[in-house]
């Protein structure tokens, strides 16, 4: 039946594109119509094959998109970006949200030996890697061995990326909860905020090495100002917000919260602040602050789901199929070399900090996914070495879509190997357990 | 990042707190209250404080709601449209129009032709009169469009209108129910039969294959709606998919320049229609959003409502005279040839609210047809949303007062 619904609705769509190249606002419109309900289909199929429905919403992005049928124009796709900032802070909000300071205490060890073994060590293993791809890749054979360690070590970190958006949206489709996804959850938001800073470090030194203008302190200040700027900004979103849950109660919240959330992308992205930090900010003032943090989970749950589909279909639509052959090789080379570094750091990372065995085990499969950062990373990147930038960013969006579409499926498969799947489920039915000061043991 | 600084920052901050004090007064209970003890319609309670705001956000001196920023939410404006439409139509269910009253066809013949000749004709004088001279004629098809969408917006009442009639006020939700439906062929007579020109737009037919190309459409998107609907596991998912048809069939409709509330008005009748126990769960999720979108369209309205032409201002009055006058005459009439059950006294002011709908026409149109004289139109229904509802409330408050009814804005119980 679902197959057949979305059968229908693509020859409707079909019909409607064969009157006119839809204009600007009646496209959008029907775009996102068109884009919530083809992948909230394709979304069952993908769970009937026990695949995540995040996976089904982005396969029939690419396929409805303009890499393969061109249901969706290019120009329909670029308005969708629109619900694309309102998710990305509706996800970092919730995110924040779940920051439980409290909570995650007693993993703190884990987050930073993970986040300084995978995040940063898989930053560097992928600069060597691409360095020793200098000789395959056109874009890298011109630049001496010193700056093209410096540009190789820039994209690295950029590849490094990971998806809290993934990571989020995959625990709460899988009702998940437990020391694991715990975990991380938490390394790949502070994994967000090193990659930041990393990434304006060596994009620094890598700028002056091969004589791109730029003053190291203005980078420093554009620094400065998107991340004290980011965090003071969502402070103040978060102290409205929790106003509002504290005055108004339910009534409207779901509204005012996604009227926030668009406010944190359309401003943020205006004011040069990342609407990712903003809204996390706001979410973690929120949960460890105040009292209202269910109830603003129970708000973004219910509003949450259109956003959350229309937002990885959209993103399954950005993928240029073309540029992921012409990436080929050295794309999928990069692939391995990042999944091997980020598991391999992880178990290292949480032996090192004494984690408990599915921590070791399945925490590097959680870090795989990668979206939105490393897309926005990459853009920036072109525009800052703009002899080489077009040609590397070819490169990172190609790395960037195959793990799009493959890496939710293997950390579905790990919140199940590890037990914690459906765990939240179990713990809403379930009698309160007495304070134990940490967080139950997956084996329990 | 300091070409658009701290000014910038204050003055979103203040547009935040602006609509959290709104969002406050029209989401808090006691305002809930208050409206359904005085039997005040959500327009000037909830409601016109958006539109206000929207109308604030766009000034250029506040500079928030920017033509850019407002392209970008235009989607939203269609998308509400289309809601309106599946709400309304949603409501009319035929089975209760079963126990109608003999005449009842005659009485809403009476209701809405009648306002609706009286302000068609006003309207198409006055805009000659206020033409820019460059085709001063009443063959004009633009003045002839114009004055048909405005004589359309006039001929229906507010649903929330039946609150001030008293016993009568259920016999009178169907008949004004059964005006949204008059309302509604209009308006899709208007759209079939003035078609935008231009190499952009395919598909060249005459009129009356529009017509039937709205209504088989809107059936088709109703059928689709009913399968889609089907599939829902959650109240989550009923609202997704319920974004989801109403936002596909909005945006195919708006599309092929057909009015796209006419099309999901007709696509909610038909899954109203049909048995089945997807009814209450539709019902349920309609009720959740219903008042959110209703107030975020109502910013935008509030934002393209280009409130400083004094030829609105000056359609003000005639529009409502004409309207009231023709409610007049249509009271008068059905008194005289209906044994209709018009209740209390006043009747005519009494069921004279415009109601959502008649401004949703009227945006509509603006959105069908962008250039011409549409944004006076704008002026003289939404301040006419006022002062009728005004009128209504001094005219209910000096006769008997009616019990308390339910004042949600689409779905009634």
């Amino acid at each position: 039946m679902n197959l057949l619904l979305v059968l229908a609705l693509g020859g409707l769509m079909h019909a409607a594109r064969s009157f006119q190249d839809a204009g600007s606002i009646a496209g959008t419109t029907l775009a996102f119509g068109f884009v919530l309900l083809v992948a909230f289909f394709a979304g069952g199929l993908s769970a009937g094959v026990r695949l995540p429905k995040i996976t089904g919403y982005m396969i029939a992005g690419i396929v409805v998109g303009p890499a393969v049928i061109g249901l969706l124009t290019p120009e329909m796709v670029r308005d969708l970006e629109l619900v694309d900032g309102v998710a990305i802070a509706m996800i970092a909000l919730t995110a924040g949200n779940e920051l439980d300071l409290k909570a995650f205490r007693p993993l703190m060890r884990s987050i930073y030996w993970i986040t300084l073994l995978a995040v940063v060590g898989t930053a560097v293993l992928l600069g060597i890697t691409v360095l020793a791809m200098k000789g395959i890749l056109p874009f890298m054979q011109d630049i001496p061995l010193l700056p093209a360690a410096a540009v190789a070590l820039v994209l690295g970190v950029v590849m490094a990326a990971q998806s809290p958006a993934v990571v989020v949206a995959l625990r709460d489709e899988m009702e998940a909860d437990g020391p694991m996804s715990r975990t991380v959850l938490g390394v790949v938001v502070i994994a967000d905020l090193v990659v930041i800073l990393l990434f304006a470090a060596t994009s620094s030194i890598a700028k002056s090495m091969i004589g791109t203008p730029g003053e190291f302190s203005d980078t420093i200040g554009l620094l400065a100002w998107e991340l004290l700027g980011s965090l003071t900004s969502g402070v103040l979103v978060g102290a409205i917000l929790a106003l509002y849950l504290r005055f108004v109660g339910r009534s409207g919240a779901a509204l005012f919260v996604v009227t926030a959330c668009f406010v944190i992308a359309e401003v943020g992205s205006r004011l040069h602040f990342d609407p990712l930090l903003v809204a996390l900010a706001a979410g973690m003032l929120i949960r460890n602050l105040t009292r209202r943090g269910d109830l603003l989970h129970q708000e973004i749950e219910s509003a949450s789901l259109p956003v959350y589909v229309v937002f990885f279909a959209s993103a399954g639509a950005h993928i240029d199929l073309s540029v992921l052959m012409s990436a080929g090789i050295p794309a999928l080379i990069i692939v391995i070399a990042r999944a091997a570094g980020l598991i391999y750091g992880a178990r290292w990372g949480a032996r090192a900090a004494g984690a408990p065995t599915e921590v070791r085990r399945f925490a590097g499969l959680g870090l795989l996914p990668q979206a939105g950062l490393a897309l926005a990373l990459s853009s920036i990147f072109a525009k800052a070495f703009p002899g080489i930038g077009d040609a590397a960013r070819s490169l990172m969006l190609g790395v960037v879509a195959i793990n799009q579409i493959f890496t939710p499926a293997v950390f579905q498969w790990a919140l199940r190997r590890s037990g914690e799947a459906g765990r939240r489920a179990q713990a809403e039915t379930a009698p309160a357990p007495a304070e134990s000061g940490g967080l139950p043991s997956p084996s329990a | 990042m300091h070409a658009q600084g701290p000014e910038v920052v204050i003055r979103i901050i203040l547009a935040l707190v602006g609509l959290l004090a709104l969002a406050y007064l029209g989401g808090h209970p006691w305002v809930r209250q208050a409206e359904r003890r005085l039997r005040i319609a959500q327009l000037v309670t909830a409601g016109f404080p958006f539109v206000a705001l929207g109308l604030v956000l766009a000034l250029p001196s506040v500079g928030i709601l920017t033509d850019e920023v407002l392209r970008e939410l235009s989607p939203l404006l269609t998308f509400g449209l289309g809601w309106i439409g599946f709400s309304a139509g949603f409501r009319l269910d035929v089975r209760e129009l079963d126990h109608l009253p003999k005449g009842s066809a005659r009485a809403v013949g009476f209701a809405t032709a009648l306002p609706f000749a009286f302000v068609v004709t006003t309207a198409a004088l006055l805009l000659l009169l206020a033409s820019d001279g460059s085709r001063p004629s009443l063959a004009n098809p633009a003045l002839l469009r114009d004055a048909l969408v405005l004589g359309t917006a006039g001929a229906m009442s507010a649903q929330e209108a039946a609150r001030l009639l008293g016993d009568a006020a259920r016999q009178q939700r169907n008949l004004l129910r059964l005006e949204e439906l008059a309302g509604m062929i209009g308006l899709a007579f208007i759209a079939a039969y003035f078609r935008p020109q231009g190499d952009a737009v395919g598909w060249r037919l005459p009129g009356t294959a529009w017509i039937f190309l709205t209504v088989g459409l809107g059936c088709v998107l109703g059928m689709l709606s009913y399968a889609v609907l089907q599939r829902a596991k959650s109240p989550a998912e009923s609202i997704l998919l319920l974004l989801g048809t109403v936002a596909f069939g909005a945006g195919f409709g708006s599309s092929l320049f057909l009015a796209p509330m006419v099309v999901c008005f007709v696509a909610g009748v038909l899954v109203s229609n049909i048995p089945g126990d997807h009814r209450q769960r539709l019902r349920d999720a309609l009720s959740r959003l219903e008042r959110p979108i209703y107030l975020l369209f109502l910013v935008i309205v509030g934002a393209i409502w280009e409130f400083d032409d004094w030829r609105g201002w000056v359609l003000l009055p005639c529009f409502v005279g004409a309207r009231l006058l023709g409610k007049w005459l249509a009271e008068t009439l059905v008194r005289r040839t209906t044994a209709i059950d018009l209740g209390e006294a006043h009747w005519t002011v009494r069921r004279a609210p415009i109601g959502q709908l008649s401004i949703a026409i009227v945006v509509s149109a603006h959105l069908l047809y962008p250039t011409g004289n549409l944004p006076i139109l704008e002026t003289a229904v939404l301040a006419g949303a006022i002062l009728t509802e005004v009128l209504a409330q001094i005219i209910a408050r000096i006769g008997p007062k009616p019990a308390p009814e339910s004042l949600a804005l689409g779905v009634d119980p």
